[in-house]
């Protein structure tokens, strides 16, 4: 799909939206030091307890400018790549749905809410990464990611639900200052476990870390900025939320270091399996996010502020060295590292931008990365029993300095190989959001003061007892430059032996064997057989779905009556015309029971209507009664329409077969509902609501029928509703009765013309 | 073409407006007897669908204001909007609004509930008159299959 070219769509445009709220944002960011919490509150359903409180502090606030201030240079760099392909402006719209999401989840205080946006991102992901829907393994990237994420989604909600009902309260705020009195409750474990599980699926920890490198078939601005940016890392944001609640207690602390480092270790393993440099990528981002969790979940008052600086200079080397790749695939058609050496002098912006950002991903000093580096290393030395923590992240970071060189040295400065022809760079959209933000990872590295801030801030909302220090650091010490030698001596080796390195891990069919991957597609496998109970139930035939329906009926009208108390009520003599009604009631019923005939049958369930319309005439409901009529007169017009039509086609069943269940099924119905009338009439009758309508009636509503008072005025909404839903079943059915004319007259037009009428 | 009930397509030529009549007769007096807005549009659907019987379906529709489907729709859309003067005087959305027109010889009550009611009227009719319109042009293409039913066999 490389489209050549240096046009660049309008839609670009579009990057206006999150440029001018990454300003606001900055410029809230800069009003005050330390950054000052803003607080919404929008009620939505009071009721249910559920509103939109946005609560934008530090944390927020760095999420926002990295989801404001990424996506407008994706919006710019999607108009350029995405010049010429005919559907683009759904990758657009979706990109802003998925802002929008982003924004929402990482803003509100609600948990309720929190768990919808959570779910918005995973369905806008889906379509995002299943944006080439032509492509069958398109597609089933796409699935997976929605299954992982939006299934860890579910169980979030469960997690979210329990967390608020032990803690009673649905506001995130209020759970986290009352964590001391609820900590303890036994139930704790069982609701972290479950927020675990989505968080961990959310940002493709182990053993949900297959499904990251996967939807990699999205486009190159969708994976730069859901799959290395922002989306996965909501998993990090909902753990750095919670973190001031559960931050103490070891089930964290070791849930989170054990998974987030053996996630970082095995994901730096696969990377070396894979030829492909986006893929590369993807599982670099896997071991990135590894190693977040892993110091959300290290002790003390050092990790906050790392995880935090690290989450920064991820985004700001990780983004661009997507669009770096995004770059060669445009101009080369392709991803493999083997076919790629020498681009630097036909694509030098490109070139630039990837070594700047592969020197912010290996740690070099003078950039971010480096910072982040320090701050990590400051971090781990605090505490004594989290050391293997340090071993697990050396070899992450020895690996990370050797896919930076690969993404940054190989593929551009690497001799030999083929060289490629009539390759170039592309236009400034795709030239200068990679750039930009690759400048802004070594600018930071320069000047750590205009983040430190920010970054002060947002480690204040992970661990709000502690004093935050911020980025302090001696660029100097010795241990930090010690650990950074190693780690690039280590990581130059490996760079140095990678293709001897990939014959041998290509060697080990059995990581595939054991993958949760191969797990995974064995549940998928599994569901076209669960589903084999499906047409049991749903046969197909009207007649069986009744009486599954009026199976359930019966059992649900049993299961209410088994407590209710049933007395005879006393006997008083009915006057004529009830007496009348009720004759013609029974007469009808009786009537449809014994004829054949669907049609005559028809007309005899049309008498019922009509035998009960006149009870309630009688009865003193003449409002309910003249409905009755109507809605019966309607009734019997389109059932005798349909009956018609359906006779024409032989699709009468022949009936004579085995009527007693059915019949058996009719009885059990009768005698319940005689049981639930007697228990009806029997018990006491509420009379609050009629006497407040009748008295209310006029003097309120200025009418004197309180049927209607009530339809039209008191619960108006109600018949707003109800009308809205007539009018949209007719809405649906419409189509697939105009089908069905459309058949018979396309049927019945050749003959006719035949024949010449 | 489609063999039609004569009698029932001449009654209809007075009985369909007097259908009509009533069924907002039924309307206007809701407030105060029994009546109202669903009541009236279901008598006005039985007009419509006595009137798809006897001159056809496509003639029923025809003699919908504004057509089935747009009269529903207008029809939520007036019931919705009859809610919203209420916010104009600070009021919740809903609060219906009453006043008093002198004619001199009797006051004329108007209120935004008849509003309310006229949608939900129009609503009915237009979904379910619609609806039993287009169920009967099925009879209707059935009627024609007669014929080319015995073709389409000859064929088969």
């Amino acid at each position: 799909m490389a489209v050549k070219g240096r046009g660049i769509s309008r839609l670009g445009l579009l990057a206006l939206i999150p440029l001018a709220l990454a300003v606001v944002a900055a410029v809230h960011g800069h009003r005050a030091d330390p950054i000052p919490a803003w607080i919404l509150v929008l009620p939505w359903s009071p009721t249910l307890g559920v509103d939109l409180t946005l609560h934008i502090d530090g944390l927020a606030l760095l999420f926002i400018l990295l989801i404001c201030g990424i996506g407008s240079l994706v919006f710019v760099y999607a108009a350029a790549y995405m010049a010429g392909v005919p559907d683009r402006a759904r990758l657009f719209v979706l990109l802003l749905l998925f802002m929008l999401s982003m924004l929402g989840a990482v803003s509100t205080d609600n948990v309720i809410a929190l768990f919808v946006f959570w779910e918005l991102t995973s369905l806008t992901s889906f379509l995002l990464v299943g944006f080439k829907h032509e492509d069958e393994a398109s597609r089933r990237s796409a699935q997976q990611a929605l299954f992982v994420t939006g299934g860890g989604g579910l169980v979030l909600l469960a997690g979210l639900i329990l967390l608020a009902e032990i803690g009673g309260a649905y506001s995130i705020r209020a759970l986290i200052a009352g964590h001391p009195v609820w900590i303890d409750d036994p139930r704790v474990p069982v609701a972290l476990a479950l927020i675990f599980v989505g968080a961990f699926s959310k940002s493709a920890q182990f053993p949900f870390h297959f499904w990251l490198p996967n939807a990699m078939s999205a486009p190159t601005p969708v994976s730069a900025y859901l799959h290395s940016a922002t989306m996965v890392k909501l998993g990090v944001y909902l753990l750095a939320r919670l973190h001031p609640a559960f931050g103490e207690l070891p089930m964290w602390q070791l849930t989170l270091t054990a998974v987030g480092g053996f996630t970082a270790a095995l994901a730096m393993v696969l990377t070396l399996r894979e030829r492909d440099l986006k893929r590369i990528l993807a599982w670099s981002t896997v071991a990135a996010l590894g190693t977040l969790v892993m110091l959300i979940g290290v002790p003390g008052d050092g990790a906050p502020v790392a995880a935090v600086a690290f989450l920064l200079a991820h985004a700001l080397y990780k983004a661009p060295l997507f669009f770096v790749a995004g770059n060669i695939d445009h101009a080369t058609g392709t991803r493999r590292i083997d076919d790629l050496a020498g681009l630097a002098p036909v694509m030098p912006w490109t070139a630039a931008a990837a070594l700047l950002a592969g020197l912010s991903m290996a740690g070099m000093p003078l950039s971010f990365g480096f910072v982040a580096k320090d701050m990590m290393a400051i971090a781990k030395e605090g505490d004594g029993g989290f050391a293997w923590v340090g071993y697990a992240s050396l070899f992450v970071s020895a690996v990370s300095v050797a896919v930076a060189a690969v993404a940054a040295i190989r593929v551009f400065w690497h001799r030999g190989g083929r060289r490629p022809v009539g390759v170039h760079d592309g236009g400034w959209g795709l030239i200068v959001p990679p750039l930009l933000i690759a400048l802004l990872g070594v600018a930071f590295g320069l000047a750590p003061h205009l983040v430190d801030p920010l970054i002060r801030s947002a480690a204040h909302a992970m661990l709000p007892t502690a004093e935050i220090r911020g980025l302090v650091f001696d660029p100097t010490d010795r241990a930090v430059l010690g650990a950074l030698a190693l780690a690039l001596a280590a990581g130059g080796t490996i760079y140095a032996f990678w293709d001897r390195l990939h014959a041998q891990f290509d060697r080990l069919p059995w990581l595939d064997q054991v993958s949760t991957a191969a797990i995974y597609r064995a549940l998928v496998a599994a569901i076209p057989k669960a589903a084999a109970i499906t047409p049991r139930l749903q046969s197909g035939s009207l007649l069986g779905y009744t009486v599954w329906l009026l199976l359930a009926v019966v059992a649900a009208l049993a299961a209410a009556l088994a407590a209710a108390t049933v007395a005879w009520p006393a006997r008083e003599l009915p006057s004529l015309a009830v007496a009348g009604a009720s004759a013609l009631l029974i007469v009808a019923a009786l009537a449809a029971c014994l004829v054949r005939d669907s049609f005559v049958l028809l007309l005899a369930a049309g008498l019922v209507g009509f035998g009960s319309a006149l009870l309630f005439l009688f009865l003193g409901a003449p409002d309910l009664a003249f409905t009755q009529f109507a809605v019966e007169v309607a009734f019997v017009v389109v059932i005798a329409a349909i009956l018609l039509r359906v006779r024409r086609l032989d699709l009468v069943p022949a009936g004579a077969q085995r009527a007693w269940p059915r019949i058996a099924i009719a009885l059990a119905l009768a005698a319940l509902a005689t049981l639930l009338l007697l228990a009806a009439v029997g018990g006491p009758l509420d009379p609050a609501l009629a006497q407040y309508f009748g008295a209310q009636a006029v003097p309120q509503a200025h009418g004197r029928n309180v049927v209607n008072v009530i339809l039209v005025d008191f619960r108006a909404v109600d018949t707003l509703g109800e009308i809205a839903v007539v009018a949209v079943a007719f809405v649906a059915a419409l189509p697939l009765l105009r089908l069905a004319y459309e058949r018979a007259r396309a049927r019945r037009a050749p003959a006719a013309g035949e024949e010449g009428r | 073409m489609t063999p039609r009930a004569v009698i029932l397509e001449v009654l209809l030529r007075a009985l369909y407006p007097l259908m009509l009549v009533v069924s907002v007769w039924i309307l206007l007096r809701g407030h105060n007897a029994p009546g109202g807005g669903f009541i009236g549009g279901m008598i006005a659907v039985a007009a419509t669908a006595m009137l798809a019987v006897g001159s056809g379906a496509a003639q029923a529709q025809r003699r919908m204001p504004l057509g089935p489907l747009r009269l529903a729709a207008a029809g939520v859309l007036l019931s919705l909007a009859s809610g919203l003067p209420a916010w104009a005087v600070g009021s919740a959305y809903m609060t219906h609004l009453w006043a008093s027109v002198p004619l001199g010889f009797t006051d004329l009550k108007v209120s935004t509930v008849m509003l309310f009611d006229l949608g939900v009227y129009a609503a009915v009719w237009g979904a379910l008159g619609g609806l039993c319109a287009q169920v009967v042009s099925l009879d209707e293409s059935r009627r024609g299959d007669e014929d080319a039913g015995s073709a389409a066999e000859r064929d088969a």
